[in-house]
């Protein structure tokens, strides 16, 4: 199960009157088991977040003063939307990047599939550090980048400390949360059906867009959602690849909470910041919802 | 469901709550150490000096930026104070504002001695550091004007300063801030810090003087006129997040002038760079050293400053670190290169433009805003 499947609805299994018996029994066991879980997202995320809720409305004093400042501050109003174009951009490289990257997994024989994995994976297990220094070294000036692109004339091409840099550095790092979600949706998709369009006539493009577009969506959902939510919070990688003016907002969240001993207002970013990814997630939800009643339709 | 599977269940369940108790009563177990009075002897203290065995049994933890500098600190001062004294001294770092204040709000403070910085120690005194107890800590060595708040000693001294490339600007090399900020006469990338939520007083100070305030109206800073003189620069600058990439962009001629710490100034040139300092109007800095509020044994904690600040310990700091001692009977052995890059000589005390530590303890916050937001513009 996904999390589309569980923000679509898709989780239909309902209990039959025999299992009722159980129930109890197996809820103490369900309870035992998630225990560890729950005792570590009730302290260190639901804690956390309630002080932080807490001290957005209370400190320096009580009231809204720390949300006024922070929506009426043309700066971090600049920089909230530069967070969320970045992010946006970097999900739609992930995409465009990922998309056929999934498709060549599960399209051709077990040993290219194991190679593409293996891309995949060695990065992801990987520091993020050591990749986003990685990255330093290959686009700085005079780097191995810069200097092909001097090479074939292109040297006022910047790429360290510039917004391209950033989404470079971020796409590649978050491609793995792109290409596991798209893979495990595309490699269960009956490829039968395909055959079936091609032998009632469909060209190989038509079957592409009609017949596996539509069934690897979930995946575009899942994958999607993924790698934009994460980029919200990116803060390394901005941070070393970027220029100061290319900020997002977890750098703006450290000046507050680390230089400027503002948790109040560190708080009511982390605030703003978590509504608006909520509300990204709903539009989403409601997205699929519709799609899935569709589907259910046809 | 079958019977055997749910027993094989049952089990792991239990398992399960049984680890969570386990780490609820770990998460929950009290901390070491309580305050012991300690007997540091009779008399006026003398920096450098601790009685013998007085610490025995008593833990303190020193904090401080890392790197060759805390492994310095450590070795010149920290370690050589945990043999005399018997007290077993841990180190942690780097410092961190942040949890400088969430230990002093939760009263759980673990973090005793710490090397700050003397804006952040001016602005905190009282509400996050304790007053420096001067009849454990000798403060008389202290060069004059060094000790900048109530609450701290400095750590160290060094400078903010301009360093050029000489090749590049040669026989008619930058000598004043103007020139700094002149990109037609002196064309070339300057690196300066960027960092946002980070501003060391100087950056601003060297704008506005640039620009020709007169070095007594400095105070209060125009932070307006003294972004517009650094906006008049900008294509020109390459900001940088730490020291350590400062140094690497002189070192690798990513730049030809640059707004950095004598002591990485002074290690780039060690290294080869073609790389000059200009010492017109320089800046002094200084770490400081500060005690935590509610740190659980203050005594000791003055102790260790009191050594820290010893003229021998110092001088070996210099000698492995390359910042100046804030000892005045310091005599460090160096070679001319690390010589030409101290701070505290009379030379160099005749052309400094001492920077106001108490006018930034309570502007800092705004002009650091000022400064992040020019930045992210």
């Amino acid at each position: 199960m996904t999390v589309v499947d569980v923000l679509s609805g898709r989780d239909t299994a309902r209990q039959t009157p025999a299992e009722t018996a159980n129930t109890k029994r197996r809820r103490r066991g369900a309870i035992g088991l998630l225990s560890p879980s729950l005792i570590l997202v009730l302290g260190v995320f639901v804690a956390p977040l309630a002080i932080m809720l807490w001290r957005a409305f209370t400190d320096p004093e009580v009231g809204f003063g720390n949300f006024t400042w922070y929506l009426t501050d043309a700066v971090q109003h600049d920089v909230l939307i530069r967070t969320f174009t970045t992010a946006l951009i970097v999900t739609v490289v992930c995409l465009v990047v990922g998309y056929p990257f999934a498709y060549a997994m599960v399209a051709f024989g077990p040993k290219v599939r194991a190679v593409l994995t293996l891309l995949i994976l060695v990065p992801f297990w990987t520091s993020l550090m050591v990749r986003t220094f990685a990255w330093v070294i290959l686009l700085q000036d005079n780097g191995p980048v810069h200097s092909v692109f001097k090479f074939v004339g292109l040297e006022q091409v910047r790429l360290i400390r510039t917004n391209l840099g950033v989404v470079i550095g971020m796409s590649q790092i978050l491609l793995p949360f792109m290409v596991l979600p798209l893979y495990a949706v595309m490699v269960s998709i009956d490829r039968r059906l395909v055959m079936a369009s091609a032998s009632l006539g469909a060209r190989p493009l038509t079957s592409f867009r009609r017949i596996w577009v539509p069934l690897s969506m979930p995946g575009v959902g899942a994958g999607c959602l993924m790698v934009f939510i994460s980029s919200l919070g990116f803060y390394v990688t901005p941070a070393l690849l970027g220029s100061p003016n290319n900020s997002l907002i977890s750098q703006q969240i450290y000046v507050q909470v680390n230089s400027l001993l503002q948790w109040g207002k560190g708080g009511a970013m982390g605030v703003v910041l978590l509504i608006l990814t909520f509300a990204v997630l709903a539009v989403l939800m409601l997205a699929l919802r519709r799609a899935a009643r569709e589907e259910q339709h046809e | 469901m079958t019977t055997s599977a749910r027993c094989r269940r049952a089990p792991m369940a239990m398992a399960s709550v049984l680890v969570t108790a386990v780490l609820t009563v770990a998460c929950s177990a009290p901390g070491p150490g309580s305050a012991a009075d300690v007997d540091l002897g009779s008399g006026p203290p003398q920096a450098g000096t601790i009685k013998a065995d007085a610490l025995k049994g008593v833990t303190l933890t020193f904090v401080s930026y890392g790197g060759i500098y805390q492994d310095g600190q450590m070795a010149a001062a920290v370690d050589p104070f945990a043999k005399e004294s018997g007290a077993q001294i841990l180190q942690d770092g780097p410092t961190d504002n942040a949890k400088i204040k969430a230990q002093v709000d939760s009263g759980n403070v673990t973090w005793d001695v710490i090397d700050s910085t003397n804006v952040f120690t001016a602005q905190h005194c009282g509400d996050l550091f304790m007053p420096i107890d001067t009849s454990i800590v000798d403060v008389s060595k202290i060069p004059p004007g060094a000790k900048t708040d109530d609450c701290s000693v400095p750590a160290m001294q060094y400078g903010l300063i301009v360093v050029y490339n000489t090749e590049k600007y040669g026989a008619n090399p930058p000598k004043t801030w103007a020139d700094f900020y002149d990109t037609v006469k002196f064309p070339g990338k300057r690196a300066i810090q960027g960092k946002p939520g980070e501003l060391d007083p100087g950056v601003l100070e060297g704008a506005v003087l640039a620009d020709g305030v007169a070095p007594d109206k400095v105070y209060p800073i125009d932070v307006d006129r003294a972004l517009r003189k650094l906006s008049s620069i900008r294509g020109d600058i390459v900001f940088c997040n730490t020291g350590a990439e400062a140094q690497q962009f002189v070192e690798s001629g990513q730049v030809d002038m640059a707004l950095l710490w004598s002591g990485r100034a002074y290690t780039a040139v060690k290294n080869g760079a073609p790389f000059a300092p200009m010492w017109d109007q320089w800046m002094p800095e200084a770490d400081t050293i500060a005690v935590a509020k509610g740190a659980k044994n203050p005594k000791a904690s003055m102790a260790l400053i009191n050594y820290y600040l010893g003229a021998q310990q110092q001088a070996k700091l210099t000698e492995l670190t390359s910042y100046s001692p804030i000892n005045v009977d310091s005599k460090p052995q160096l070679d001319d290169l690390a010589k030409s890059f101290l701070t505290t000589t009379p030379e160099r005390e005749q052309d400094k433009f001492p920077l106001d530590v108490a006018w930034w303890a309570k502007n800092n916050d705004a002009m650091t805003t000022a400064y992040a937001d020019w930045l992210a513009r």
